[in-house]
């Protein structure tokens, strides 16, 4: 059984403009143990998604269409009681350091002891300290530093703090919300490859989101590429990479300069994403696309199989 | 050097302090070190990158250049013109030629401001043409940094744009004056890949049409291997390797640059490109005041020299220059052996 199943999902935000539809007919499943990159530029609805996954949505926000099971369990169906048994234990979300997860005001060490006090009655105060502890030692932070203020953190130091957060009461699933974005590139790379450590040491399932293809590809599974709410191209991140079929995928690959190799020309996307409020008849990338035809314009694009596990939504691939 | 006379803009032993309050934590206050005695030459009409990580003084070094900061230590010049104290009259001149484009483009445009006014707003403070010409000219630049049908754009708000839109009418902004120097800093790094080729087209677009020489401020290897001609690596505040790009990247001399290009992620496209682990991951204790500035984070220090000792610059190949004391022609000599780096 899959430890995540979305099905079909949508979510809608009430604006003053009308609603708009963040995320539309999404479909994803996730093994235990592996991880998920999901991938697209600012606004494609990855957050919204990942938001949804914590039953964390903003009040203007909500679930218009599908599911989401976790583990067997219908979390899109539960209430917000129940909810909150399920979010951090089950299914924990690591947010940007940037986004300051942290409480300033609150030494780390309390506020890991609160969250895992909250969760856990059954945990005496001795046993709580000594999960936090390993929890430190687990991300690499410095136990002297356990007593500091967040704000004594350098952004990496941060970011392990959170990531620690995440882990400390044994979630099946974790959702990474660019976890590195705002680091440098020396500390990126040490995380992301702790992070895949910890991941296979405790068969952990990772949602990884991203607006970077390099940093996903190199260290999910999977790779689920979306575009103005919709997903459009999934599969295996070998064959994502490497074997794009979406003009937007690749696009999104051919977008980034490397480090070796020719130093082909980059292809810029040219336009802009469409307005998400109001309906869209035909395929969203169409006025940004080479392939453009009259018939993408009228018609929703279809899922086509290029192998098994390898999907494209776009009728000219 | 020979080459000297052409230069476009020199820096020379340009070091820049920080006065810095002292709190709980950081005792006493004190000064932080932003830019240490750097010497730079742009040679005109090239991309010359500075490449290092956030806090390592890039900013600094692009705020001195375009002197909206005065160096504390070190000379700057503009075609052998020294323009490091200038001000009134001759610093409004120098900023019509100098020119900067800032990291965040949702901070760096008046929200108040039509696109058409932001862009003409450099043209009205220096008095340059009618509203006709001006007109004319701010849908030029508009269309030189991609935002066409320009006129489509000119009578929108900042807040109507997308941060791709955004920073191209920061770019074009900065270069309605036509100046011939600019200062790209870290343009980029708040933007979508999709958004961020197309701002590195539009730099080279500026360079070639415009023949501006250009500053490109990043913190990616990538990114500079793929725009700039020379780069230069800098580290808390000290250059610590410099020469072109493609030598610097593809046989890195300095173990910081070496550092940074194994943290990029390379997924599959790099085939060939080597690890060299030359970065510690807990840094040892701080050596002396003189010493290397890398010497905490350097796997291949040598204790006694590198703690106490500040290397000199190096020829390593060509026009490539590396500030480490094992730093040799042909690349990096194998550091000493074990016992010999235990000493003291
Ligand atoms: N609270 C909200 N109210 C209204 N619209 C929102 C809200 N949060 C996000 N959106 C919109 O939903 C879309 C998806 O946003 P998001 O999930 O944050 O995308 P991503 O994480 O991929 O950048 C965007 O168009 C965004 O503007
Ligand atoms: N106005 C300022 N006051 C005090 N410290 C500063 C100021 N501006 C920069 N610094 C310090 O100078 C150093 C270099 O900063 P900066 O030039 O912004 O680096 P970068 O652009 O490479 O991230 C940092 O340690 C920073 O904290
Ligand atoms: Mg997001
Ligand atoms: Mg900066």
């Amino acid at each position: 059984m899959a430890l995540l199943k979305v099905e079909n999902l949508s979510i809608g935000y009430r604006t003053a403009g009308g609603m708009l539809k963040a995320v539309d007919g999404v479909n994803l499943s996730l093994e235990e143990g592996r991880s998920l990159g999901l991938v697209g530029e600012s606004g494609c609805g990855k957050t919204t998604i990942g938001m949804a996954l914590m039953g964390l949505l903003p009040p203007n926000g909500s679930i218009t269409g599908g599911r989401i099971v976790l583990d067997g369990v219908e979390i899109s169906a539960l209430d917000e009681e129940e909810l909150r048994k399920v979010r951090w234990s089950q299914v924990a979300m690591i947010f940007q350091a940037a986004m300051n997860a942290l409480n300033p005001v609150i030494r780390v060490s309390a506020q890991m002891t609160e969250a895992i006090r909250t969760h856990r009655p059954d945990m005496d105060e001795q046993a709580i300290m000594q999960r936090v502890e390993g929890l430190f030692n687990l991300v690499g932070l410095p136990l002297e530093r356990l007593h500091d203020f967040p704000h004594q953190y350098s952004g990496g130091m941060k970011q392990r703090a959170i990531i620690a957060m995440a882990l400390a009461l044994n979630p099946k699933l974790i959702i990474a919300d660019e976890p590195t974005t705002a680091l440098d590139v020396i500390v990126q790379d040490q995380i992301l490859k702790e992070t895949k450590v910890l991941q296979e040491q405790f068969d952990i399932g990772i949602i990884f989101i991203s607006h970077d293809i390099s940093i996903v590809a190199e260290v999910c599974h999977d790779i689920g590429v979306m575009y103005a709410g919709q997903l459009v191209e999934a599969g295996p991140a070998q064959e994502v990479f490497f074997n794009s079929k979406h003009p937007y995928t690749r696009a999104l690959v051919g977008s980034f300069p490397t480090l070796a190799g020719p130093k082909s020309k980059l292809t810029p996307i040219p336009g802009e994403p469409p307005n998400l409020i109001g309906a869209i008849p035909g395929c969203r990338f169409c006025d940004r696309c080479p392939k453009d035809t009259a018939s993408c314009k009228l018609e929703p694009p279809k899922w086509q199989e290029i192998n098994e596990r390898h999907w494209v939504l776009c009728d000219h691939c | 050097m020979s080459q000297s006379h052409k230069d476009i803009l020199k820096l020379e032993g340009v070091s820049k302090f920080y006065r810095t309050r002292g709190n709980r934590y950081r005792r006493g206050g004190g000064t932080v070190v932003a830019l240490s005695r750097v010497n730079l030459s742009l040679r005109p009409g090239e991309i010359f990158g500075l490449v290092g990580e956030s806090g390592s003084g890039k900013t600094t070094a692009g705020r001195l250049v375009v002197r909206l900061e005065e160096p504390d230590e070190g000379r700057i010049t503009l075609d052998g013109v020294d323009i490091t104290h200038l001000k009134g009259g001759g610093l409004r001149d120098y900023r019509r030629k100098v020119q900067m484009v800032f990291q965040d483009p949702y901070q760096s445009l008046n929200p108040q401001m039509t696109i058409a006014d932001a862009v003409a707003e450099p043209l009205i403070t220096n008095k340059v043409g009618d509203p006709a010409d001006r007109l004319e000219r701010v849908l030029g630049v508009l269309d030189t940094a991609g935002l066409s049908p320009a006129e489509d754009f000119i009578y929108r708000f900042p807040h109507q744009l997308s941060g791709g839109q955004r920073q191209r009418v920061a770019i074009a902004r900065a270069i309605v004056l036509e100046p011939s120097l600019l200062v790209a800093d870290e343009p980029t790094s708040m933007l979508d890949a999709s958004y961020s080729a197309q701002i590195f087209e539009i730099l080279q677009g500026v360079r070639d049409q415009m023949g501006a020489t250009i500053i490109f401020i990043t913190h990616s290897m990538a990114a500079a291997r793929y725009l700039c001609d020379r780069i230069a690596v800098i580290y808390h505040g000290h250059l610590v390797e410099q020469g072109p790009a493609e030598a610097v990247i593809n046989s890195p001399s300095h173990p910081y640059t070496k550092a940074l290009i194994d943290a990029t992620p390379k997924f599959g496209r790099c085939e060939g490109v080597p690890t060299y682990g030359t970065y510690l991951p807990a840094p040892r204790p701080a050596g002396e005041q003189a010493g290397c500035p890398f010497f905490q984070r350097c796997a291949l220090a040598e204790r006694l020299l590198c703690s106490a000792t500040y290397p000199e610059w190096r020829q390593v190949a060509g026009e490539q220059v590396c500030l480490c004391h094992f730093a040799a022609e042909g690349g990096q000599s194998p550091p000493p052996p074990e016992e010999c780096r235990l000493g003291g």
